[in-house]
């Protein structure tokens, strides 16, 4: 019988609910030292000199390393333009600058976690500081201060797409909706602040233990900065709590790998630890990008839409980190799902001395829905036209051309997706289209009296999202399995570097390798989460592990059963997963085939808002994702429920303050996350199940999807309700109460 | 995240304690349900050299009614404020202030005493215990001493307690025919968050059950410490209880806020809410008042 569409339990939830799973933070090793690292706490600056000889005169103090102990001082994902340690002596150029306030100064080793910090605040740094940058529009100018000096310009990334005539498609069309969005930065706020250990593993390799999302690449940054071959830097990721893009780029791995090294260099082998509090955390980490989107869309008078035209501007921060692939997905999604012929997209990534902005669920995806689904709703509302019935006039299918000039990877959805939403919300398709009737039973109605200070509505909106990574990078995730047994196969074990960051990753790891081998669950045995032994399999982010490590795993049992009908045994076979090849933007047209899967999602939402107080209340989610093949149903409508929550904070509550490059909500007592009062009463997951040609098992990834169209539905509900439309959020009672010109 | 180390001391009789804090002064802190303090101490915002936790000396908790007032012990949990009988039916803006309170665990381990001595601009159980004219009571160096709890707090975090006095308990009058109080709080977050405003309003009626008599209007929140708006109490008295009295009182109530620009919200914005809450609060308390005759 097939385990797959089982909700088998999480192979994890035992541990986690006693207590007896230990996250890095729990790991204690005999003889440990403590490691703080100290930030630069200034959001602008050339430091002159470092003086740490009163640090280091402490007893307890074991050393400290600065920028000249960095072989390599730099890393960075996509650019490396981030200097492991920020200050003079290293041979990387302008790295005695200090771009953010958590850049990294000197790491600090000592007896206890008191006197590392001690010694860091005795650590002497003479800055001088440099005007800071801090708005996007001021850091693109052309005199503004260079936060590289080695680059022309704070710009560095841009992208343009270009597809027949825009302009004449606008003198054309009947009605024109032009806007101009900003969306905020969101800290992920993750359970689990970054903390791990650094030592030298039994074979001499620098390792690290700490909650990441891909081990190799953290191999990789190490090894490169530490100036060491891969095989001799090992990363381990124990039990992780939470990442949702946060643990994408570095944050403790190399000062930890750097410590553990320099030390055993001068003859001191100690494991090193360290824990950053929540404070720590929220400075020392990227956050999600804030764009600036600028929109001008036309249709014809049946609701036919003919032209976009869109300039996209996305905070990166002080490093480029993921931004070159996350500006990528907001200019493809800033265009929506939509079969559009005339689109003209300019986008830039622009540095500036706020957090870095990175990895964030969506990944440039829900700046670009949030964008695209506003201007749907702002259309149907000019031209008369139910929001649905615009969308499925307009709705991409398999032969549809795209911005790219290119068309979706066959078996696209979108349709479906909108119509299982928009049915379950009360939509019918009649002789007219798509229309809300009256009398529908969703969203719940009031029982008792109502008070008229409040104001109900609904909002609709759909999205599509990539899955795996995009635009010719280099994807693939390797696997290996081992069949034991005499005439038949007693055990499988199988091995991959995949992380489970808390999503379930794990379990159905274990669900598709009994599956590959043909064995029941309990005959699976993992060997995971540590890049010893194991070739790459890619990062849990981009919505793509159940669906890249399902192909790896279900090729490599393929090939052991292979093996196993051939009298091997054990028959052991290793298998990497390559999914169908994707391209760059061209740089003046944007041609490219972007993607080899997708996901497509509708939400509807029902709030009310007191018109009193700015407040906003969500009451109902209805989720229609189609997910290819739901390999763990309990998994998918958690991760559904979870994309909402999130979402929900982000949309209505969840408000990252900067000024001057300076954070103004280090805490979550003034980061305000969602508690579950805060959160929908209720979400309706719509699970389809309209297999992809390429995913394993007819797989599509869907973890991020949830979350794109919930800001714009909600946006739309609130217009519903008020009559107010919202061109940035997120909705604090007093952007409410002010669009409602109150205040 | 590193508490400085420090000496501590559980005193089992009040005037021990009173002169261990004497003895150490301003390097004294003393501990309470800790809700407040161990935070100030893990943010280094206090190294004390001592920590004296009371909740070993007898007689400081516990709600009374003696002689025709509410006596309620300095280390009374928040969760028993919000649940005695005694209270919800006589002082129910101060039950429905303890609700709103942290959460659960909070309230359990958290003391009114506390509460009010970490004196800060938004503490939930000030402004109701200020509207039912709270006598607080301290015992020091000097013997005990009491006051209006409106002339206890001196600034954000600021109390007129001095060097080794403890704080004991407070007193309220029970309140006269015709009285009906309420408490509402605003904050972004639903729980779990700073009041961008807090009100705590009482008003007694005329036997023509119409007329005010006397009205109190307390705002926390908005001003450095928890403040009566008193122009707006006064413009209530011996006007009729309508919703347009209301209205105009809490206009008056939100030009007295002083409220500050921080992250959570403008100015602006605060004084706004300040009107609205003082109005509703008005409206809620009104039929509890008609209800007590
Ligand atoms: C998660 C969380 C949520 C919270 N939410 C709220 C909220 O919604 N509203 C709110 O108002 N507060 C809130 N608080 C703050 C806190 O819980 C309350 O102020 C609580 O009532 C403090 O009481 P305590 O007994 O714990 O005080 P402690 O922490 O023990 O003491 C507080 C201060 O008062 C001093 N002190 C205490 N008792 C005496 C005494 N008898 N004499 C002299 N000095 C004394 C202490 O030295 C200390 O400075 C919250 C706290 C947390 C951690």
């Amino acid at each position: 019988m097939s385990l797959l569409g089982k909700s088998l339990t999480r192979i994890d939830a035992l541990g986690k609910v006693t207590g007896e799973t230990l996250y890095p933070g729990d790991i204690n090793m005999p003889d440990q030292a403590y490691m703080k690292i100290l930030f630069a706490g200034r959001p602008h600056a050339i430091i002159k000199t470092i003086d740490t000889s009163a640090a280091e005169a402490l007893d307890a103090v074991i050393a400290v390393f600065l920028a000249k102990d960095v072989p390599v001082n730099e890393y960075g994902m996509m650019l490396k333009d981030q200097p492991v340690l920020c200050g003079p002596g290293s041979e990387k150029p302008f790295a005695e600058r200090v771009r953010f306030v958590g850049d990294q100064v000197a790491v600090v080793v000592a007896e206890s976690v008191a006197i590392a910090a001690q010694a860091c605040e005795l650590i002497q740094v003479e800055f001088a500081d440099l005007p800071v940058v801090s708005d996007p529009l001021v850091s693109m100018q052309e005199d503004a201060e260079l936060l590289f000096p080695d680059k022309e310009s704070n710009v560095f990334i841009d992208y343009h797409i270009l597809r027949g005539d825009v302009e004449k498609a606008f003198a054309e069309a009947d009605v024109v909706v032009e806007s101009e969005y900003r969306t905020p930065a969101q800290e992920h706020a993750f359970l689990a602040p970054e903390s791990g250990l650094g030592y030298i593993d039994e074979d001499g390799r620098v390792t690290v233990a700490v909650a990441g999302q891909w081990a190799h690449e953290e191999q990789d940054a190490i090894a490169h900065a530490l100036g060491l071959p891969l095989d001799e830097v090992r990363v381990i990721h124990p039990a992780i709590g939470g990442a949702f893009g946060g643990r994408e780029d570095m944050s403790i791995q190399i000062a930890l790998a750097l410590a553990a090294w320099r030390l055993q260099q001068r003859g001191i082998n100690r494991p090193i630890k360290i824990i950053w509090s929540r404070e720590e955390s929220i400075i020392g980490h990227h956050k999600r990008h804030p764009y600036i989107i600028r929109s001008r869309w036309g249709a014809t008078k049946d609701g036919d839409i003919t032209a976009a035209d869109v300039e996209v501007i996305a905070d990166g921060g002080a490093y480029a980190c993921t931004s070159t692939k996350v500006l990528g997905n907001a200019t493809l999604m800033c265009t929506g799902p939509y079969d559009i012929p005339n689109v003209k997209v300019d986008s830039y990534g622009v540095y500036t001395n706020n957090i870095p902005s990175g990895a964030f669920r969506g990944f440039g995806g829900p700046q670009g829905a949030f964008a695209a689904e506003t201007q749907m709703n702002k259309l149907a509302q000019e031209l008369g036209m139910d929001p649905v019935e615009l969308r499925m006039r307009n709705v991409a299918q398999d032969d549809t051309v795209m911005s790219t000039n290119s068309t979706l990877p066959k078996g696209v959805t979108l349709d479906k997706v909108i119509e299982s939403c928009a049915l379950a919300a009360g939509w019918n398709n009649g002789i007219a289209g798509w229309q809300r009737s009256g009398e529908s039973a969703w969203p719940p109605k009031i029982t008792g009296k109502t008070k008229n200070h409040i104001k109900r509505g609904i909002g609709f909106a759909a999205a599509f999202k990539n899955i795996g990574f995009s635009f010719g990078y280099p994807e693939r995730s390797w696997a290996k399995i081992e069949l034991h047994g005499e005439t038949e196969i007693e055990k499988v074990v199988l091995h991959h570097a995949g992380s489970d960051v808390g999503q379930g990753a794990h379990t159905v790891f274990k669900q598709m390798a009994a599956e590959a081998a043909g064995v029941p669950v309990d005959k699976v045995e993992m060997r995971l989460a540590d890049s010893a032994g194991k070739e790459d399999s890619g990062s849990a982010s981009a919505s793509r592990m159940t669906f890249m490590a399902g192909n790896s795993i279900k090729g490599a049992g393929e090939a052991a059963l292979e093996k196993w009908r051939n009298e091997e045994r054990p028959a052991i076979a290793e298998f990497t997963y390559r999914p169908p090849a994707t391209t760059p933007f061209a740089p003046k047209t944007g041609e490219s085939n972007p993607n080899f899967a997708y996901g497509y999602v509708a939400e509807a939402v029902a709030v009310e808002v007191d018109v009193e107080t700015g407040h906003v209340n969500i009451l109902d989610v209805i989720c229609a994702n189609d997910v290819g093949k739901a390999i763990n149903p309990q998994q998918i409508t958690g991760q559904i429920e979870g994309a909402v929550v999130q979402a929900s904070g982000y949309t209505i509550l969840e408000n990252f303050v900067q000024q001057d490059g300076i954070v103004k909500t280090p805490h979550l007592s003034t980061y305000l996350i969602p508690t579950v009062l805060d959160v929908p009463d209720r979400v309706e997951s719509i699970i389809l199940e309209y297999p992809d040609e390429v995913g394993p098992w007819g797989v599509r990834g869907m973890a991020e999807m949830p979350y794109l169209p919930f800001a714009p539905a909600v946006i739309a509900a609130v217009k519903d309700a008020i009559g107010v439309w919202f061109d940035e959020f997120p909705l604090t009672p007093e952007r409410v109460l002010r669009g409602l010109g109150e205040i | 995240m590193t508490i400085y180390p420090f000496e501590y001391f559980e005193p089992k009789e009040l005037e021990e304690a009173s002169s261990a804090f004497f003895e150490h002064g301003s390097e004294a802190a003393i501990l309470a349900g800790g809700t407040d303090l161990l935070n100030m101490l893990k943010a280094n915002i206090l190294k004390p050299k001592v920590v004296i936790n009371i909740k070993g000396v007898p007689g400081l908790s516990g709600i009374e009614e003696i002689d025709g007032e509410l006596q309620l012990g300095t280390l009374t949990s928040i969760h028993d404020l919000e649940t005695s009988k005694i209270i919800q039916e006589n002082f129910p803006a101060l039950s429905e202030a303890a609700s709103f309170l942290g959460s659960i665990q909070i309230r359990f381990l958290a003391t009114v005493g506390g509460n009010i001595c970490r004196a800060a601009p938004s503490a939930e159980t000030a402004p109701p215990l200020m509207a039912y004219d709270a006598q607080v009571y301290m015992y020091g160096p000097n013997g005990e001493r009491s006051l209006p709890l409106k002339e206890f707090f001196s600034g954000p975090g600021q109390t007129v307690l001095a060097e080794g006095e403890i704080l004991t308990k407070f007193k309220l009058p029970i309140p006269a025919l015709r009285s009906g109080s309420a408490y509402l709080r605003h904050s972004i977050r639903q729980l779990m968050d700073l009041a961008i405003v807090n009100v705590a309003v009482s008003l007694t009626l005329d036997e023509d059950s119409e007329t005010i008599k006397e009205a109190r209007i307390v705002l926390g929140a908005v001003a450095p410490t928890p403040m009566h708006a008193s122009a707006a109490e006064k413009e209530l008295i011996g006007k009729p209880a309508t919703l347009e009295i209301f209205e105009k009182a809490a206009q008056t109530a939100a030009q007295e806020s002083k409220p500050i620009s921080d992250v959570r919200s403008t100015q602006d914005y605060r004084r706004a809410m300040v009107q609205l809450f003082t109005r509703r609060a008005l409206e809620k308390a009104l039929p509890r008042a008609a209800q007590k005759n």
